[in-house]
């Protein structure tokens, strides 16, 4: 990708945070639960895109939820990844002694149950609640990145400075922490930037099932709701959440590409899943 | 051989033991009490007493893990509550109906991303790659709910022509089972397409480095000869672990997505309907078989590994 692209990519996330701080502060998309406009309204003054079956403001939902989704985004990318991170440090760093067997037997496990079954096993023991979708999130994200930084790990294992931690004494811990986390960096921006896109198009999915929080909104929220509205001619809901939640996951994609392009020569690493 | 056998078979053992402890857990274990679901109203105690020892709640987890074990092995899988079916008649009428809906995209998508990833490696740097590039993008940062959405959009508004249904199914002939999978079989490849490429591209351009190809283009092979002989070939590897791997993906959210909006009665509806009744028997049975036959499916993946590529043999 050129640094024009990226720079481009960069601006667009820029604009996403900015609108997610707005809300945050208070600024906007704040009544975007409250019932008060006309059913199925159009464009107007009001309603900047309309309003949905419940009289409920198109446009405010769709700003609170590009809120939900970075809060997602970053709660499910930054821990999935921290924990991918350390267990594929810890299964590389002690390859083929018990961490790493234990480890390689919980992401098999994890891995073998697809995503959605599990999320929905989650939300059966939990009850469908936001903690559930995050926790089945968390849970199944992780385990890619810990691959990937496991094989790392071992290539990095070999290298003459970590040898030299080795023999003067430095605990696996600490050379873990201190010589070979650090050297995953672009791996690890790359892998967690592709765990928010992974959350984000799963909780279009979840969102479908009616796993979730009920109590917020988002776009899998949106969408959900306008798969009869489409069906009759009505595309405001379901264009303004498909929209913005396309743009984000492109983006991050594409900074996501930006990041493993940096890495020399390494480009077969994949997305963490799909939905 | 004998050594390898045995090593990979413990080791799907241990992992089918950690798939059953973890549905046994999040479904029965810890799941909500299933007790009043099957009482009618006012039990006496004497009732809820003897439900309880029915459904195993007063014994311990040990106890009842190897209980829910031993019916799993001879498929006593119990009764669906929404219906009343027998679980293991359920599972198998519907997988059937799933597999005849999402073989044909399967094949289709990993055919399709094979050919244009060839394509795009071949022309690496130039427009085709590009442009190749730039729709796997955005196959791969496009919802799948959107894209059914959108395609029964586009079905239902360009003039009733009946030829392919918004919903249902059928194959009472093969003309009539074409009609209804092509939709789906289209979406499923629009929205895989792009992380197949993704993958196979990199996969390609990589073997498409290496000394052979060099001297093989020396000798005056074309690039159709260079592709298909040589370079495919070594390839073939990295493509079974995609294909494996891709397998997941069609058993959720192919299955499930595409036959509740297209109101398909396979595996996928029978999921959809048990994850938002929360029907215990079914959910339980489909979270615990899909686990381990994925188990199943990833070891015979490593064993084909080892029939294509003679040099893992000697490795281990």
């Amino acid at each position: 990708m050129s640094r024009w692209a990226a720079q481009l990519c960069w601006s667009i996330l820029g604009t996403y945070v900015a609108i997610a701080v707005g809300v945050w502060c208070g600024l906007w998309g704040q009544n975007y639960d409250l019932a008060g406009g006309p059913k199925w309204g159009g464009i107007s003054s009001d309603y900047w895109l309309g309003t949905n079956l419940i009289g409920q403001d198109i446009f405010a939902r769709s700003l609170t939820s590009v809120a939900t989704a970075l809060q997602t985004g970053l709660m499910v990318g930054g821990l999935a990844t921290m924990a991918g991170a350390l267990a594929g440090a810890c299964a590389g760093y002690w390859r083929g002694r018990w961490p790493d067997r234990i480890l390689l037997w919980l992401m098999g496990v994890i891995d073998a149950i697809p995503f959605v079954l599990l999320a929905a096993a989650i939300a059966y023991a939990l009850g469908a609640q936001f903690i559930a979708v995050a926790l089945a999130m968390i849970l199944t994200l992780w385990v890619p990145v810990a691959r990937l930084v496991r094989a790392e790990t071992q290539k990095l294992r070999t290298m003459p400075y970590v040898e030299s931690a080795q023999i003067i004494g430095v605990s696996p811990v600490l050379i873990i922490l201190r010589h070979i986390l650090p050297n995953t960096w672009h791996l690890l921006m790359a892998q967690g930037l592709l765990v928010m896109v992974a959350a984000l198009k799963a909780e279009v999915v979840l969102s479908f099932l009616g796993i979730g929080s009920q109590a917020s909104v988002s776009w899998g929220v949106m969408i959900a709701e306008s798969t009869q509205e489409v069906a009759s001619g009505r595309f405001n809901n379901f264009l303004a959440a498909s929209i913005p939640l396309f743009g984000l996951v492109f983006v991050l994609g594409s900074l996501a590409d930006f990041f493993q392009s940096r890495r020399a020569g390494d480009s077969r690493a994949s997305g963490p899943m799909q939905a | 051989m004998r050594d390898y056998l045995l090593k990979q078979s413990l080791n799907a053992v241990a992992l089918m033991i950690g798939v059953t402890l973890l549905s046994f857990s999040l479904l029965v274990y810890f799941g909500p009490d299933q007790t009043y679901s099957l009482l009618g109203k006012n039990p006496t105690p004497e009732q809820i007493a003897s439900v309880h020892q029915q459904l195993g709640y007063d014994q311990n987890f040990a106890e009842r893990y190897l209980d829910f074990l031993k019916r799993m092995l001879v498929l006593d899988l119990g009764y669906a509550q929404s219906s009343g079916e027998a679980v293991s008649s359920l599972l198998a009428r519907t997988s059937m109906i799933s597999l005849a809906l999402l073989l044909p995209g399967f094949v289709l998508g990993h055919a399709l991303a094979l050919l244009l990833s060839m394509l795009s490696a071949q022309y690496q740097g130039r427009w085709p790659d590009r442009l190749i590039s730039m729709a796997s993008m955005v196959s791969m940062s496009t919802s799948t709910v959107v894209v059914i959405i959108a395609l029964q959009w586009w079905l239902s508004s360009s003039g009733d022509s009946g030829w392919f249904p918004v919903r249902g199914w059928s194959t009472d002939s093969v003309i009539d089972y074409l009609r209804h999978i092509a939709m789906p079989t289209l979406a499923l490849v629009l929205v895989s397409v792009g992380y197949h490429i993704r993958i196979y591209r990199a996969v390609i351009c990589e073997e498409m480095g290496q000394d052979y190809v060099r001297t093989a283009r020396a000798f005056g092979a074309g690039p159709v000869v260079v592709l298909f002989r040589h370079v495919l070939p070594n390839c073939l590897l990295p493509i079974i672990t995609r294909v494996v791997f891709s397998v997941p993906l069609l058993l959720v959210s192919g299955s499930l997505l595409l036959e509740s909006y297209f109101g398909i009665p396979g595996i996928g509806k029978v999921s959809f309907d048990a994850i938002t009744n929360g029907d215990q028997p079914v959910l339980l049975a489909i979270v615990t078989f899909s686990g381990v036959a994925l188990v199943l499916v990833q070891n015979l993946a490593d064993a084909l590994y080892r029939w294509v590529d003679p040099r893992l043999r000697v490795q281990t």
